[in-house]
């Protein structure tokens, strides 16, 4: 199977058999990233159809060397805070300047994803669905980019940091800060 | 070290971003301390949660998103397989249509070599027999007269019947006696 880089690559030479894989791979998480970003519907849908225009859009200026994901949701966080800014501005606000999302291309460190957990935690229900998505609104952005990208996109911590463009340290104080905030709004429904 | 302390150590371990000799610390301290294990159960639980914020992909979204792509030229347009199977199939096409106009018509010409030649006794026709393809035809010319002169009263009848099986167009049509030359019969006068 190829991995995001080269289907990347084959894009860049004219494949539109490897965008639709690419597309096929990322366009449920793009569209659940922007929904626990925005805590709507119709935003998200408009931020993760925009999110793959402007991938295609900065194809050309895609360095080879990043990895693909985290690139792709550094477009996806910038678009959808555009979105938040001002959803009737289309977000042409954001440009991605060519390899600014460098990346060393290492693996990204096994962990301990959702599934891991105990689903009988917390007796879910889209009730609860709806308030956890409405704390998440009520987080400070830096807060909930850092805590929806690291648990909801499972992205690393380094991941995490080069996506908002800030040190490992920062993203383990804001991860941690954002789970304190969401146990005191959240903490009737948690175990 | 006081359970404050420890909070922030046990959201890194819950996300398996702190080093192996940590973790081991962090699972001694849990083992003795309830309250951080009810914060670790807790923390985890709002993990659980925020990943299992989602939305539905709209049915139309891969729709929307790849017309806006190929109307920004940003994606190839796939071939229609209609077209593509039009394009291969042209040949043994060709080669059938071929065959079928040859088969069709290698009878009529064999029919029309040996068709009887004009003699003395053979134009001997009355004048009533001699009326008959006109009043069939009116207003053919002389190629179908001449091909006619050598033909019996009944042969004439069989030839006029012929000449509307072959082309049914020429029935409506009037003043050109090359369109409805029996012999020569339209598909082969197009190829």
């Amino acid at each position: 199977m190829r991995t995001d880089e080269e289907l990347m690559e084959l894009y860049r030479r004219g494949s539109r058999d490897a965008f639709e894989m690419l597309f096929a791979r990322y366009h449920r998480k793009v569209i659940h990233f922007a929904y626990r970003m925005t805590g709507d519907e119709a935003k998200a849908e408009e931020a993760a159809q925009e999110t793959f225009l402007r991938v295609a859009r900065a194809a050309p200026t895609w360095q080879p060397t990043a990895r693909f994901s985290t690139w792709m949701y550094t477009i996806a966080r910038r678009t959808t805070l555009n979105f938040l800014r001002d959803e009737k501005d289309e977000g042409d606000k954001v440009s991605i300047p060519p390899g600014e999302e460098s990346g060393d291309g290492s693996p990204a460190p096994q962990l301990p994803g959702p599934s891991a957990l105990n689903p009988e935690e917390i007796a879910w229900s889209a009730e609860i669905q709806v308030r956890f998505a409405a704390a998440l609104q009520q987080l400070p952005e830096s807060y909930r980019s850092a805590f929806v990208l690291n648990r909801g996109e499972g992205l690393s911590y380094e991941e995490v940091a080069s996506v908002l463009g800030i040190t490992v340290q920062a993203v383990k104080s804001r991860i941690f800060r954002a789970r304190e905030m969401l146990m005191e709004s959240l903490s009737e429904l948690l175990p | 070290m006081k359970c404050l302390d420890w909070k922030e150590k046990i959201s890194g371990y819950i996300d398996g971003e702190i080093s192996s000799e940590e973790a081991r610390q962090v699972e001694a301290h849990l083992e003795t301390c309830g309250e951080c294990r009810t914060l670790e159960r807790r923390m985890r639980a709002i993990g659980t949660g925020v990943a299992r914020v989602e939305t539905d992909v709209p049915p139309d979204f891969r729709e929307k998103l790849f017309t806006r792509l190929e109307a920004e030229e940003l994606l190839p347009r796939r071939r229609s397989l209609f077209v593509f199977s039009l394009r291969w199939a042209a040949v043994p096409l060709a080669v059938a249509a071929s065959v079928a106009v040859f088969l069709f018509v290698s009878p009529e010409k064999g029919k029309d070599a040996g068709a009887p030649q004009p003699t003395a006794t053979s134009s001997k026709v009355s004048p009533q027999a001699e009326s008959q393809p006109s009043n069939a035809a009116p207003g053919k010319g002389q190629p179908v007269a001449t091909a006619a002169a050598g033909l019996s009263v009944e042969e004439r009848e069989i030839v006029a019947n012929l000449e509307v099986l072959e082309d049914p167009a020429a029935i409506d049509e009037q003043g050109d006696p090359d369109t409805i030359e029996i012999f020569e019969p339209s598909v082969r006068r197009q190829g």
